[in-house]
Formats: C-alpha cells, sequence, structure tokens
C-alpha cells in the first residue's frame, strides 16, 4: 500500500518526482474541451502504467491517455479529467523482428520515428501506416482512435496490419492479446476490439504489427478536373479494374492550397493517385491511369516521383494542422460510406457548407470511401453555431444514407455540446456499454468521451 | 420443460418438418471434422433471421443450450453439442442475397457456401479470397464463426479481414446490424471480436464481405527439394526480396507420397518438400518476379522447379496441394490435424522438433503448411481403435501446442479453440488474459447459452505469455 493518500504523492512515487506535473499553469494549456486536467502522470514503462492505471482506480481518479495530443479532439466532452497519463516516455520496441516482418512497438513512440528507424535497416522497411499530423501522431493514439491513411487501400487499415496489442485494463492488469503471428484465433479478438477503442477498456500500451520491404518504386500521378462528374467516371474506371493503387485521393481547391506548394496541378478537383510496387507495374500504371483520366476529361496529369512524391503524401496528411494555423477555430468531419458514393457525398458536403455560409477543404480517399472535410469558417465569429450544428446533423444523414457514418473529429465545446460526436448511434451500444461495465465498471478511462458518452 | 413441449415450441416457430428429433438424426449432428463427438437434444432449421431470433428467445427465456452449426467441417470440435441442447443448423439460409459490385461487397446468408460465392462472384470478375480448404462444403457462416484462413493469406488475410457487417441475433433473441458495406464504422470493433468467436457470442444471419477485382495475371511455381531446410529457406528468401506471394503452401515426404500414391500426378516420392508458390498482379514485371522466384530456388538447391504455363497445368498444381490432407488420411483410418502458428522465421526449427515428438510417442506426422504465414499442419496418423496410440497421439498433439508457444506463436491459426484445444488456452494465455476474455462472453451472453463447453475461459495459475525484456 502507499504511505500516503496525497494523489499527486502516490503517483511521484511511482513515476518519480520529475514525471508528474501539479503545476496549473503548466496544465492549463492541456485543456481538453475546456477540463483542465488535475495532474499529468508519465508513466515510463508498461509496469509503471499499470500500477498507475491501479492507484487511480483504487482512487477513483479519471485517465485521459494522451501523446503528443493530436487527436485529443475527438470524442466527447471529458466528465472529468483528473490525471492526463502521458504515454511519450513509452516509446521502445518490445520486439524488433525485421527477418519475421514484424515489430512491436510502445504507444508513446511517433509513427515518424519509428519509420525513420526502419526506413534505415538494410535495404530499407516501412510500417505500412500514414495516418494524419505526420509529426506527432503516436502509435498509441494512432491505433486508439483506428487513424488510417491513403495507402490503407493497398495495405489495408489498422484492423488489417495489427497482429496484437498489449493493454493496461483500468484496474491495472496487464493484458495481451493476439501475438506476432498473422494467423491466430485462439479465443476472441481482443486485439480488434482494442483498435479505436479509445482506450476505453483499457490503455493500449504495445501493438505488433505487420512490416514490409519498401516497393521497388513508387510515384504519384496527379490528375485535375473541372468538375466532380469526370472525376468520378475516372474513379469508375480505376476502381473495379486489376491496378492496384496504393491510395486514391480526391482534393478539392481549398485542400489543394493547404497541401503548401506540393501539388503540382491546380484545378476545382484534383485527383492523386499514389502508385507502389515493381518498377513495371508502376510505369504501366502511371501511362494507363494517365490515358484513363483523360477519356474521363482531366485538364491536365502530371506525375512525380522521388522527393516531390514523398513531399506530397505529407504535406497531404498534415492539410488540417496546415489549415489550423490560420484557422484555429477550424472544424474537422469524417464521413464513412459506400465506395461508389465518393463523390456524391463531396458534393453533399460542399453545398452543406456553402448553405452554411462557410468554406470548406475535402479530401477524400476515394477508393475507401472516406472523407474529410475541414470547415475554415468554424468559430462563433464566423458562422452561427445554428448553421454549424445543422451542417453536421445533414452531413451524419448523408453519411448514414449511404451506409456508413460521421465523427466530428475537431470542433469547438460549444459546438459538441450540441451534436452528437461520434454520428448516429446504432443498436449495438447496449454491448458497448455491457463490455465497458465489465472492462472498466466506476469508468475511469476516458470518461463521457466515447461513443454513446461511454 | 419437457422434452415434448421444447419440441412443440420449436416447431410453433419453424414448423413440424424442420425440429429434427430421431436418434439416428441426433447423431448425425452430433459430430464435426474432428474426433469430437457429442449429441443435440433436438435439431432445428431455421428459415429467416425471424425465425433463428424466436429459437435464441425461446432458449433464452428457457435456459436451453443453443449451438449453431454449418456443414460441420470444424477441425476443433466448434459445432459439437459435447453438453447436448438445440443445435440449430444455419444450412438452409443459404441465399447470395446481393452481389454490389460498385461496392465491391456481397451481402449473404450464413449457409451459402464459400465456394458458392467465390463461383458466383468469379462470374462477374471478382475475387473472394479467403480460400479455406474445406471451401466446398462448409459454409460462410461457420467461416466467419472460425474465423477461417487458407493458402491465400499470408497475402489477403484471413476471414476476418473480409467480413465488414453482419446482420446478428444476441443470446436474448434481439437482432442487430453490426459494421456495414463501408469501413471504419465508430464504436468498438464488435464485429470483430464475434468473428472468430465460434459461435459463443451470437449467430449471424446476414454477413457482408468485401471482394475485389481480379488480377490481370498469375504465376504458378512448383519446387522440389531434397531437404525441408532448403525448402524452408527459400520461404525466407522470397519474403527477404520483398516479394509478397499469394501463396507459399509447403508439403514434406509423409505428405507427398500420399498425393502420388492417390492422384499419380509425378512426384517424386523421394523428395522430403514441396513448395507450391503463386505470384499475382499485373503481368508486367511478373515474369520477372517468377525468374527472381526460380533463381532463389536454385540457391537453395532445388532439385526442380516448373512454372505452370497453363490454367490447367496450374490446377495440376494446386492439386496436389488441394487433396494432401485427403490423401494422408488415407494412411491411417484416422488422423488429428494441429494448427499451430510460428513466427516464419522459426519454422526450420520448428518443424525438426515436431519430427522430435513424432519420434518420442512413436506415432507418423505428415506436414503440410501455410509456410508464409507460419502455420502449420502437422497431420498426427493413427486408428483411434488402438487405445494406446490414440493416448499419444493426444500427447504428441498437446506438445506440437507446446512448442508453438515456446517458438513465439500460437495454439491455433485458423482451426479454433473448439474442444479439442481447452486444455492448452493456458499455455497461451495468462490469468487477467483469461479474466478479460470472459468479460467478453460475459456481456454478450451472461447465461452461457450459446454453444457452451467451447474456449471455457476458466482462470489458471499457469500462465504462458511472458513480459519480454526490452532490447
Amino acid at each position: 500500500m502507499h504511505k500516503t493518500d496525497n494523489p499527486v504523492d502516490i503517483f511521484r512515487e511511482i513515476v518519480g518526482d520529475a514525471h508528474v506535473v501539479a503545476d496549473p499553469d503548466k496544465l492549463k494549456p492541456l485543456t481538453v474541451d475546456g477540463v483542465i486536467p488535475g495532474l499529468m502522470v508519465s508513466p515510463g514503462t508498461i509496469a509503471e502504467t499499470s500500477r498507475v492505471m491501479a492507484a487511480a482506480h483504487g482512487l477513483g481518479l479519471a485517465v485521459l491517455p494522451t501523446g503528443s495530443g493530436t487527436k485529443m479532439t475527438l470524442g466527447g466532452i471529458p466528465k472529468r479529467a483528473d490525471v492526463l497519463l502521458s504515454t511519450k516516455r513509452m516509446n521502445g520496441y518490445a520486439d524488433y523482428d525485421i527477418a519475421n516482418l514484424t515489430i512491436e512497438v510502445e504507444c508513446g513512440a511517433t509513427v515518424h520515428e519509428v519509420q525513420a528507424k526502419l526506413g534505415a535497416e538494410g535495404e530499407g522497411y516501412f510500417l505500412p501506416l500514414d495516418p494524419p499530423h505526420s509529426q506527432g501522431a503516436t502509435i498509441g493514439g494512432v491505433v486508439a482512435t483506428n487513424s488510417n491513411g491513403p495507402r490503407r487501400l493497398l495495405y489495408g487499415g489498422l484492423r488489417d496490419i495489427i497482429l496484437g496489442n498489449t493493454a493496461v485494463l483500468a484496474n491495472g492488469d496487464i493484458v495481451h492479446a493476439g501475438g506476432k503471428v498473422m494467423k491466430n484465433v485462439a479465443s476472441y479478438d481482443l486485439t480488434k476490439l482494442l483498435i479505436g477503442s479509445l482506450g476505453a477498456l483499457g490503455l493500449i500500451c504495445r501493438t505488433t504489427f505487420r512490416i514490409y520491404l519498401k516497393p521497388e518504386a513508387a510515384a504519384t500521378l496527379f490528375l485535375s478536373f473541372a468538375n466532380l462528374k469526370e472525376a468520378e467516371t475516372f474513379f469508375h474506371k480505376v476502381i473495379p479494374s486489376f491496378y492496384y493503387p496504393a491510395a486514391l485521393e480526391l482534393m478539392n481547391a481549398q485542400t489543394v492550397a493547404a497541401c503548401q506548394g506540393t501539388v503540382p496541378l491546380s484545378g476545382a478537383y484534383v485527383v492523386a493517385v499514389g502508385l507502389e510496387g515493381i518498377v513495371e507495374a508502376v510505369e504501366r500504371q502511371i501511362a494507363d491511369m494517365t490515358e484513363m483520366g483523360r477519356t474521363a476529361g482531366a485538364l491536365g496529369t502530371f506525375s512525380l516521383k522521388g522527393d516531390g512524391h514523398r513531399g506530397f503524401w505529407v504535406a497531404y496528411g498534415d492539410f488540417t494542422d496546415e489549415l489550423i494555423k490560420s484557422h484555429p477555430d477550424l472544424i474537422v468531419l469524417k464521413s464513412n460510406f459506400a465506395i461508389s458514393r465518393q463523390t456524391q457525398v463531396m458534393e453533399a458536403a460542399a453545398q452543406a457548407v456553402k448553405k452554411a455560409g462557410g468554406e470548406c477543404a475535402l479530401a477524400c480517399h476515394a477508393g475507401s470511401g472516406i472523407l474529410t472535410t475541414a470547415i475554415l469558417t468554424g468559430g462563433e465569429a464566423g458562422v452561427k453555431k445554428e448553421a454549424i450544428v445543422k451542417l453536421i446533423e445533414e452531413m451524419t444523414g448523408e453519411a448514414v444514407k449511404n451506409d456508413g457514418n460521421l465523427i466530428v473529429e475537431k470542433a469547438p465545446r460549444f459546438i459538441k455540446e450540441k451534436v452528437s460526436v461520434w454520428g448516429k448511434i446504432g443498436a449495438d451500444i447496449s454491448l458497448a456499454r455491457g463490455l465497458k461495465e465489465q472492462f472498466d465498471p466506476t469508468g475511469i478511462i476516458n470518461p463521457g468521451r466515447y461513443v454513446g458518452g461511454i | 420443460m419437457e422434452k415434448e413441449k421444447i419440441i412443440n415450441e420449436l416447431e410453433k416457430i419453424v414448423g413440424k418438418d424442420d425440429v429434427l428429433t430421431s436418434e439416428m438424426e441426433l447423431q448425425i449432428y452430433g459430430y464435426d471434422a474432428s474426433l469430437i463427438k457429442g449429441k443435440p437434444d433436438f435439431v432445428v432449421i431455421p428459415e429467416s433471421a425471424a425465425e433463428v431470433s424466436q429459437i435464441a428467445r425461446f432458449a433464452h427465456q428457457n435456459q436451453i443450450l443453443l449451438i449453431a452449426r454449418g456443414a460441420g467441417t470444424s477441425l476443433s470440435g466448434g459445432p459439437v453439442p459435447n453438453q447436448g441442447g438445440i443445435v440449430m443448423l444455419m444450412t438452409r439460409m443459404n441465399r447470395i442475397l446481393e452481389i454490389d459490385l460498385e461496392n465491391q461487397r456481397v451481402v449473404v446468408e450464413p449457409g451459402a457456401i464459400t465456394l458458392d460465392i467465390k463461383t458466383e462472384v468469379a462470374k462477374l470478375g471478382y475475387l473472394y479470397q479467403p480460400d479455406p480448404a474445406s471451401e466446398k462444403a462448409t459454409t460462410i457462416g461457420g467461416n466467419l464463426a472460425e474465423n477461417s484462413g487458407g493458402p491465400l493469406c499470408f497475402k489477403y488475410g484471413v476471414t476476418s479481414n473480409h467480413v465488414l457487417g453482419a446482420e446478428v441475433v444476441l443470446a436474448d433473441g434481439q437482432i442487430i446490424t453490426i459494421g456495414g458495406k463501408s469501413l471504419d464504422n465508430p464504436g468498438f470493433d464488435l464485429l470483430g471480436v464475434i468473428t472468430g468467436s465460434e459461435g459463443t457470442l451470437a449467430i449471424a444471419t446476414k454477413i457482408i464481405l468485401r471482394i475485389m477485382p481480379k488480377n490481370e495475371a498469375v504465376k504458378t511455381l512448383l519446387a522440389i527439394f531434397n531437404t525441408v531446410e532448403d525448402g524452408a529457406n527459400t520461404v525466407s528468401g522470397i519474403v527477404k526480396a520483398g516479394m509478397v506471394p499469394a501463396t507459399l503452401e509447403m508439403m514434406d515426404n509423409l505428405a507427398i507420397n500420399a498425393v502420388e500414391a492417390f492422384y499419380k500426378i509425378g512426384l517424386p516420392i523421394d523428395a522430403a518438400a514441396m513448395l507450391l508458390i503463386e505470384l499475382d498482379g499485373l503481368q508486367d514485371g511478373l515474369g520477372r518476379l517468377a525468374e527472381h522466384v526460380v533463381a532463389i530456388c536454385k540457391a537453395n538447391n532445388v532439385r526442380d522447379v516448373k512454372l505452370a504455363k497453363t490454367a490447367a497445368e496450374r490446377d495440376q498444381l494446386w492439386m496436389a496441394r488441394k487433396g494432401a490432407f485427403g490423401a494422408t488420411g488415407r494412411l491411417r483410418p484416422n488422423y488429428l490435424v494441429n494448427d499451430g502458428t510460428v513466427p516464419r522465421t522459426k519454422l526450420p526449427e520448428t518443424l525438426r522438433r515436431v519430427g522430435e515428438i513424432g519420434k518420442k510417442y512413436d506415432v507418423q506426422i505428415a506436414n503440410v503448411f501455410h509456410a508464409g504465414d507460419g502455420n502449420l499442419h502437422p497431420l498426427v496418423l493413427f486408428d483411434e481403435r488402438d487405445k494406446d496410440e490414440l493416448a499419444r497421439v493426444h500427447k504428441a498433439a498437446f506438445e506440437i501446442m507446446q512448442l508453438c508457444i515456446e517458438m513465439g506463436g500460437t495454439i491455433t491459426g485458423e482451426h479454433g479453440i473448439g474442444v479439442e484445444k481447452l486444455a492448452a488456452l493456458n499455455l497461451q494465455f495468462c490469468s487477467e488474459d483469461l479474466a478479460a476474455l470472459a468479460n467478453v462472453k460475459k456481456t454478450f451472453d451472461p447465461d452461457g447459452i450459446l454453444n457452451p463447453g467451447k474456449l471455457n475461459l476458466i482462470a489458471s495459475e499457469a500462465c504462458g505469455a511472458k513480459e519480454i525484456a526490452y532490447a
């Protein structure tokens, strides 16, 4: 037992004095939806994390896990935020097996750091993962928020590339799910259950991923279109074909502008096709898709390799960060839908934002059915709150109509108070509540932030 | 409740003809493709989600055990009613409801046969990728329950990677929809946890699957080796070169002999290992990759390597692999198939030690396995009438599972825990893990009505999962 019942002392005893922040001035900038954390605790190991959780559990303190903080805008307004648990000190490798093409990484490592390490290994390896926020995104944050990127089209999403997760539950139990093999059906797939769970069932401390050798060749083909109809014609040729683009993206002019000059074409809409694989296949796809684009009515086409190609994908992944610099009140929405509806959902988003009196940057994973809508004139000063609320409701309806749903990834608190940030809540919510009840009966992890206010 | 009354109630739901109660019928639905046997008290055949829901509600209200069953091809005792109860046969709900090409999805009923789904979408130029060896008979609902694999998993993943939505009936009879045609639906990945849950959490009544356009080109190669190590090193060489073949399948000498004795396709019966390799993609550059594979085979002392030039030749190369279980089964009256999975780099050592285990227990073991993903299939051959041999078989099987855990793998890659591997759960999970798994069961089916006696999650002091030291 602890010698004291003062939380600050208890946590200091576990992680060391240097790793507990209790100074209100330092905690204020870490506010989550207006809720100021009571403390920040940074455990250095999974064993310390287990003890921190167990102590918080014993004291009845609410714990909000955080990495670089790039996704702290996601989710409902926290009911409490007693302890902000920073994962940043846990950034090593629990297993590093290049020959087996698997690595087990701790949650606080950034995707960027992992890619740099793998890239320098032998002939160069990589994690098939390209989430937004290229510099900050941590492994734990990406897994907890199911944050995928454009290249999921070829490599699969997180639920396809993750082989195992180790989590610390609310009571401090360390639980291992999955492993380092590609096939594993020993009991329930807790690995998948934890992906996208916002840590609501347990803090995700380590994740095992498949990795790949870097492809022989990589390039980006850009095509500009005057209208969505023509872009759609192009997609309808490419998507059912035997070509295998690594990414198939559709941007409007505002998104192109937010890509920091990395897009070599301009136009009302620009399509970016990521191509990876063996040299012959990449070259053939550039040639054939250029032709397909022209037939569909493309105004211009351009292909990039090397630094230009790489630079675009980084800038594209960071386009909302770029916009936030000039629009701190940016509202970011993510719609998912059946893939054939990509232009329809995008058009509806553009119209809805226009009707609300705003402007938006749109970026769509056209082959995967995911649209990011970044509304530029959010905030109290610009578009009226009521209009934004109505717009989010309309867009949620549109996504649901197309077999999907909508998540508010970032919005000011006064908007969050008025909308369902996790979109339409389905009949499976009772099972979700049941799981939360079993795994975290006193509701100490991220209270109020997950689907249905769990 | 009395037996007659239960029959009466079930007949009210599905009609008189669809409740089976004769001794012979009960025997038929008491086993699967494993050695496990049981006997249901009733067999009921629903035709709709509404009927499934009513049966589940009735079973729940009266606390009668309920076991959903497809074609019964499970190799682990998954659908065996070893505690009695109602077996619910899903095979009549076998329609393909929708083929949605523009969204690359199909919507099917759980009783649809996997190969039928593949055949229907293939006519339209699409593939449903998972290809369990039992695909001719197995149902998609069974594949979902067991999270089935197959030879193509190295590149395309297992069933779970292709199931995107489902309508399921919960233990209390409630019908709900989870996931859908789109990716990334918000909320816990309930579909991920139901897939592979062996029918212990929910019963699928409608399943949404991902389909993909067919590849432009395929190259199939067959390589023969004089040692298992050469074969395994070839696999490592191919993967190290950055290639992701759709298939990397291996068979050992005993399996080669069994196949040749039955199919007479000209396999050398003194060869130690046979490797089937398939590359797919665009035709551009694929020939170069195939040549690279041949070069890697040669660098690893290949005895003979053949590239299929026609579709007929490709089918013949595949026949050797697809017929392997059946042909090996002819060698002795019974076989037990293990399916532990190890990290690919541990394959040579694991295979060597599987051979030693066979010698130790004086049992014959044939190996037919998915080399790309490290999924072993040691077939332990025996005659179940020989009780002494049967006991040795079980000991050998258990030791192979222990070996897989020691190598950093899992006790089951694609066949499931079922009844067969219950005793081995403790090898892989410590008590905290088992308690967390039990939380899932408690949430979905607190009364333990659905497929009882499988995945028994009883905490134990034994702990196989170890903390790994930092590198």
